[in-house]
């Protein structure tokens, strides 16, 4: 194998000028470049499936000098659990851009719009698959700056007073998460992942336990987890719809695998001894638990068609946090970095397919709504698709991963029996779920058709939403090859 | 080998054509149409002059890296040596002089086009400017306090001659008050220089370092330290001492703006870094470091307040200055090498980015741009301006991969090395405000509908120099290793100081 990583996060950038200058002239061919590329990216991806599952360590690493100075290389990897992240995430960025074509249509400066969107797809992608954390945080607010201006310039009303509320929100976690990486590399000397692990656990567990808790907090406000949870619903909703599926499919999602990837599988170790590790999981397994039960209710009684699906993303950050207080009980794990994928998919349609009948109709309120599955069938066959992933429903993909979660978390409870309480009320989180997505589907789709004109969704549109579709059902009947690339990591205390 | 000549060379060169300048303005502002080319063709010339001086040093340096902490020069030699005027070259004089050549000269460059369409072009402002070069680059190369303070006094003057080029009543204001407090510093300055002569017998670093060392007593070394570090702290513009800056970068012609801010600002904590951590390294006199934790503290917070709350645009990156005069400060303060390695990168990429935002309001002001309601819609209307100011704004912010992010990752992160964590943590939240009000007016340029929908025709020649400077702050933000790897010299000859 050649030196084929560093491609998903140059080649964007190196095309992003050239899809700016196209992107002028036709939307279309401008789209079908970052289309390309994207795909191009998926299959470089895929080759590296093999050497994941067959090598020793499941890893493909590939590494070229930076700064040394400051002990930072441009190192990137994938392992069983960033490479399925990063495939959805490309076909996220496939799936919005196929969406933008129809989307965009009679909007201005499409030219800006691709060329922002090849370089939050470096920022996307770049996050999965580094293991230095210099590079991680250039990823980390690469992801910002370009959905600050997708967010304020495309989307709906005082666009920029909500894009500037999720700048500064998550700013503000970013730089906490900066002064965590800046601990990491005084105590350690060290930026990468897996050799600043081993150099933790010799370090004082004092020093390392305030990192750990600013690192969580930066992160937290990515995954908008209750009570830093106030941008996601403004931003979301008001986001032009591919860029909510991204924001919603993929950029929460990036906090929930920082989670995991840094403060979890590095940092946790360091603290176990100490016996805070078990306290930190307690706390997680408790903000999980508020978030799950706040983003359900506000689901429920939300009448903006965005807004009820934004408020479930804070829900299902919830039951992912949730999940990684069973750190670390395998089951649990695989269900919990499951759920991140099978979320973002979800999520991603959910988002995709709203946004399909907000170009149609053009009012917002879903009690306004009504009998559209007549006039638009694949949107509605769509949404009750996502709408019966995200509750839970088999054979979508969510149910697996939800129920993965469950079991893990009542295997947990012959260990611990602090995590009795918090399921059961999980459990009661999910019939919210269910019933948030049953009342969205039937009040748009379903009984009297209140408004006489509409049209289908657009083409590229039904696309979309239909590869989405598939993957939902497809990783619903059988998460096999997913299932069997998160095995591969080790869960280690 | 290195002699007196090579290190007072680009001084000399410097004067040298800060007097030809007289002369060949007067013959560039009769040549008409080719002025501009003409100019640009001099300021090159003048810059490849006093670049190829500075290489010079750079190259013999560099060629035989010295054993020692560093190379001493004395103007006379024998047992009076220690007396006399006497100069260092070390690899942070070196470096420092390396950057401020290539942005001094983008600077000089764009200051003789915008004075130029402004008004006609005064041969004074620009022989002012180059003799402010001059004293700067002086200053990096000085060898003993007195020296140092003199160059430093004539930086100074330099720069008041400057605020005062417009010649109106609020210049002249604030150029008075500017005046006032550089006289009150250096009257500190000169007082505690003395007292220092007096113990020590000598005013040479390397003499006043061994002296306080070897003192018992040290009551009279610490009375002048304060003096000292007093007057320095007023002409560096930390808060208390903070007032002057903001009148001054404001009322004078924005090209003298991006100087001052660029070198003038920059070569205070350049003095600042040698007199607090070569000179008076803690705990030789005393330990300056919590002291100087809580000043920056102040800088950083009254720095990006005054910001948050201001509406004129030029007056709040002068404001700016102020805060980055505090990101300095917490460098200083943590006395590591992570933290020299910052303030050396901060030299660079505040000098760029001050620099950057001050030519792009000049532009600006051009068109009767002041206030951040003007800005309104302007990235519609002066789309590369606006771009030029989103880059430098982005990089204030500390947002990679621009060159901002670094200098700060590195400031903060020396903090934590030195345990005052509560100051790293101010820090970053002052980072973040400065976030909120740099995107505020982001939000404005971009997000505001524009208020005449005409498009303004933007001055090529001044956007190119603009770019090269924003193409600057991208490079150096996505790749630092180019200047890291020199300041990376200065930080492997730390150790060698006597401790």
């Amino acid at each position: 194998m050649g030196n084929i990583l560093w491609m998903p996060f140059l080649l964007p950038v190196l095309a992003s000028p050239f899809v700016y200058w196209v992107g002028k002239k036709s939307g279309k061919l401008a789209s079908t470049i970052v289309v390309a590329i994207t795909l191009f990216n998926i299959v470089i991806l895929l080759t590296t499936i093999p050497s994941v599952l067959d090598s020793a360590d499941h890893k493909y690493i590939e590494s070229y000098t930076w700064i040394p100075e400051l002990h930072s290389s441009l190192t990137f990897f994938v392992d069983g659990i960033s490479l399925p992240i990063t495939i959805v995430t490309l076909v996220l960025i496939t799936c919005g851009t196929l969406f933008s074509v129809d989307y965009m249509k009679g909007r201005k400066s499409i030219g800006e719009y691709y060329f922002l969107v090849c370089l939050l797809s470096v920022g996307l992608v770049g996050v999965f698959i580094t293991s230095n954390l210099m590079l991680f945080y250039f990823c980390w607010e690469m992801m910002l700056i370009p959905s600050f201006f997708l967010i304020g310039h495309w989307g709906y009303k005082d666009a920029y007073k909500v894009a500037f509320k999720f700048f500064i929100f998550t700013h503000a976690g970013a730089v906490f998460v900066l002064l965590g990486i800046g601990a990491i590399f005084i105590v350690t000397n060290d930026l990468d992942l897996f050799s600043a692990k081993a150099a933790l656990l010799t370090a004082s567990p004092d020093v390392v336990r305030w990192l750990l808790i600013s690192l969580t907090g930066g992160f937290a406000v990515k995954m908008a987890i209750v009570p830093v949870h106030m941008w996601l619903p403004d931003a979301h909703s008001e986001a032009p719809a591919p860029m909510s599926a991204l924001l919603s499919g993929v950029i929460i999602s990036a906090g929930a695998y920082a989670i995991f990837r840094i403060c979890l599988e590095t940092v946790l170790p360091a603290v176990f001894p100490s016996g805070f590790g078990t306290h930190y999981l307690y706390g997680l397994a408790i903000f999980g638990l508020v978030s799950a039960f706040l983003g359900s209710f506000v689901a429920l009684v939300e009448t903006d068609i965005k807004r009820i699906i934004a408020y479930s993303s804070i829900a299902h950050m919830g039951y992912v946090l949730f999940g990684f207080a069973l750190f670390p009980f395998e089951v649990a794990m695989i269900g919990t970095i499951l759920h991140i994928v099978t979320h973002a998919l979800s999520k991603g349609l959910f988002f995709l397919s709203s946004g399909a009948v907000m170009k149609e109709l053009e009012i917002r309120d879903i009690r306004e709504m009504g009998g559209l599955a007549s006039a638009m069938p694949v949107t509605a066959f769509s949404s009750v698709t996502a709408g019966l992933s995200i509750a839970g429903i088999p054979p979508f993909a969510c149910f697996i991963s939800e129920f993965m979660i469950f079991v893990g978390a009542f295997q947990v409870i012959n260990a611990d029996g602090f995590f009795l309480i918090p399921t059961i009320l999980m459990l009661v989180a999910t019939v919210f779920s269910l019933a948030y997505s049953l009342r969205y589907v039937s009040k748009i789709f379903l009984g009297q058709r209140k408004i006489e004109k509409v049209g289908a969704a657009g083409t590229w549109m039904r696309v979309a939403m239909a590869i989405l579709v598939v993957l939902i059902v497809c990783i619903g009947v059988w998460p096999g090859i997913f299932v069997q690339l998160i095995s591969t990591t080790q869960f280690i205390p | 080998m290195i002699e007196t000549v090579d290190v007072l060379l680009p001084v000399m060169v410097c004067v040298v054509l800060s007097l030809l300048s007289l002369v060949i303005f007067k013959r560039i502002r009769k040549a008409g149409r080719r002025k501009a080319l003409l100019m640009v063709a001099w300021s090159a010339g003048a810059f490849t002059a006093i670049a190829a001086s500075v290489l010079n040093i750079a190259v013999k340096y560099y060629g035989a890296p010295a054993p020692l902490p560093f190379l001493g020069f004395s103007l006379t030699s024998g047992p009076d040596a220690i007396h006399s005027s006497s100069f260092l070259v070390d690899a942070m004089s070196v470096y420092v002089a390396l950057i401020f050549v290539p942005v001094a000269g983008v600077i000089f460059t764009y200051s003789l086009v915008h004075n130029g369409l402004e008004d006609k072009p005064s041969e004074r402002y620009h022989a002012l400017v180059l003799m402010l070069v001059g004293a700067t680059l002086g200053v990096l190369f000085s060898g003993d306090l007195l020296t140092l303070f003199i160059f430093w006094e004539i930086a100074a003057g330099g720069s008041s001659l400057l605020m005062l080029y417009k010649n109106d009543i609020s210049s002249m204001h604030a150029t008075l008050k500017y005046l006032i407090m550089i006289i009150l510093a250096s009257a500190f300055i000169v007082y505690g220089l003395s007292i220092v002569f007096g113990i020590s017998g000598s005013l040479n670093f390397w003499a006043v370092k061994v002296a306080v060392e070897g003192m018992a007593d040290k009551t009279l070394f610490l009375l002048a330290f304060l003096f000292i570090v007093t007057g320095y702290a007023i002409e560096a513009a930390i808060v208390p001492f903070h007032m002057w800056l903001p009148d001054a970068y404001t009322t004078a012609p924005a090209s003298t703006s991006a100087f001052l801010s660029a070198l003038v600002d920059q070569g205070s904590y350049y003095v600042l870094l040698r007199v607090l951590i070569f000179v008076f390294s803690p705990p030789a006199v005393f330990d300056w470091r919590p002291m100087l934790a809580i000043f920056a503290a102040m800088t950083m917070v009254v720095g990006n307040f005054l910001a948050l709350g201001e509406r004129n645009l030029k007056k709040l990156i002068a404001n700016i200055c102020i805060a980055d005069v505090g990101y300095n400060l917490v460098a200083i303060a943590s006395d590591t090498a992570l933290g020299i390695m910052g303030n050396l990168y901060f030299f660079l990429v505040g000098g760029i980015t001050t620099a950057l935002a001050f030519m792009v309001v000049g532009i600006m002001n051009q068109h009767g741009i002041k206030s951040l309601e003007d800005l309104s819609g302007l990235g519609k209307r002066m789309p590369l301006t606006s771009l030029a100011l989103l880059v430098g704004f982005l990089s204030f912010t500390g947002i990679p991969p621009l060159a901002g992010f670094f200098a700060k990752y590195l400031t903060f992160t020396a903090a934590l090395q030195s345990n005052m964590w509560w100051l790293a943590v101010i820090g970053i939240v002052m980072s973040v405000i400065q976030a909120a009000y740099l995107l505020r007016i982001i939000m404005i340029m971009y997000g505001r509908p524009p208020r005449e929908e005409t498009r303004k025709r933007e001055p090529r020649l001044l956007l190119v120099l603009v770019f090269t400077l924003a193409a600057a702050i991208v490079f150096l933000g996505a790749y630092p290793t180019l200047v890291l790897d020199l300041i990376d010299k200065v930080i492997q000859q730390l150790p060698l100081m006597p401790a």
